[in-house]
């Protein structure tokens, strides 16, 4: 999976939001909130470019005290939604 | 060489006429916006004589309105605007050096070419100073400036002629571009600018912001306070920028979330009518009330 280009997290008075700045998304025209957990795997998922939920997962586990199997769970439903929103390809 | 200098909500810019001295003609909605010369500029924008070659350049983006449309890009290396009424080229602007210097082409130096240059350049060099120009209607009202937002179409001019109409000591200020920035002392102010869309309305006035109300036309009036994150997402529809490129994004980020933090921003659902205005103006123009009114 890959984050669609012109997707950014921002910080919007103090609250997480990804917002479409780029050319292929500049009439996107809403913001999305996002949860500190969101944002986190948002950062994990922009760095690697290319991602698996297995990756995620794995991110997830890190910094959070979740097992293996509830994070690819998480991911798996976050990962969802995102594709629904039209934020990931 | 001839230059005249220009300062629009206290920053100024240059431009420099080369052999095309009479431009000056065409451009009398800028008059009020002269000042004096000085080495401390925001960027320089020097009028050609003759047309550029335009074979170099990549499109990115295109913008459509209103019988108008602009076609984004590079020239080269260098950001380029070209802008079109009714399909027809009136002028090109070429960016250099971080947008501190441009180029124009307008054939005869018209003033739709010139106009649409200088408010983009405006619009880019001023991206990362806390300033944004607004595409927005504004009035003034006991010392504040109230400012009107919406898609085209929605009805902004419209509502500021609805106050000037049934709101005594109502003045319009801006009707289409007015300016908007945070000072050092933490204080937002409004300025008008020599860009007004279809009304002449070229002030050189300015006033601390009262209120950003957004509009809705809806079957009946109807005025809420925005949430800081619904008030993010109205400022940046009607922010006018170039988001895909990075660093002005940042700005223009920056600018627009210190606003919906500290900007007392509201939507108003509207019809064109009296109760509208009396509706909206008793709401906004007492910031320590917060009431619904439905």
């Amino acid at each position: 999976m890959k984050i669609k280009k012109g997707f950014v997290l921002r910080e919007v008075c103090g609250e997480k939001v990804i917002v479409g700045e780029g050319l292929e998304t500049i009439n996107f025209g809403k913001l999305i909130s996002v949860n500190d957990t969101a944002a986190t795997l948002w950062q994990k998922a922009t760095e690697l470019g290319d991602f698996t939920i297995e990756q995620l997962a794995d991110a997830l586990v890190e910094v959070y005290e979740v097992s293996r199997e509830q994070a690819l769970n998480d991911v798996e439903k976050l990962t969802a939604k995102w594709k629904e929103a039209g934020l990931i390809d | 060489m001839k230059e005249i200098y220009y300062k629009v909500a206290d920053h100024v810019f240059a431009l420099e006429l080369g052999n095309n001295e009479t431009a000056v003609l065409n451009l009398r909605q800028y008059d009020p916006f002269v000042t004096d010369p000085t080495e401390n500029v925001l960027f320089r924008m020097q009028l050609l004589s003759e047309p550029l070659s335009l074979d170099d350049f990549t499109q990115e983006w295109r913008q459509d309105d209103e019988g108008q449309h602009i076609l984004v890009g590079h020239l080269g290396e260098e950001p380029c605007y070209q802008f079109f009424h009714h399909n027809q080229l009136k002028g090109v602007l070429v960016c250099h050096t971080d947008y501190k210097y441009a180029d124009v082409y307008a054939e005869n130096n018209n003033l739709f070419g010139i106009n649409n240059a200088m408010m983009v350049m405006f619009a880019l060099a001023t991206a990362d100073k806390h300033t944004a120009l607004f595409h927005s209607s504004v009035v003034s009202y006991e010392g504040k400036a109230y400012m009107f937002l919406g898609e085209s179409g929605t009805g902004k001019s419209t509502h500021s002629k609805l106050w000037l109409k049934y709101i005594e000591g109502t003045e319009l200020v801006n009707d289409d571009n007015p300016v908007v920035r945070l000072l050092d002392d933490g204080s937002i102010r409004v300025y008008g600018s020599p860009w007004s869309g279809k009304t002449p309305c070229y002030r050189n006035v300015s006033y601390p912001l009262g209120a950003l109300v957004d509009l809705s036309q809806a079957p009946k009036n109807a005025i809420r306070k925005l949430k800081p994150l619904e008030a993010y997402a109205a400022l940046m529809m009607s922010i006018s920028g170039k988001r895909w490129d990075s660093r002005l994004a940042e700005g223009l980020h920056e600018t627009e979330n210190l606003l919906a933090t500290n900007a007392s921003v509201w939507h108003l659902d509207c019809l064109p009518d009296e109760e509208a205005a009396r509706v909206c103006n008793s709401t906004v123009k007492n910031p320590n009330v917060n009431a619904n009114v439905n």
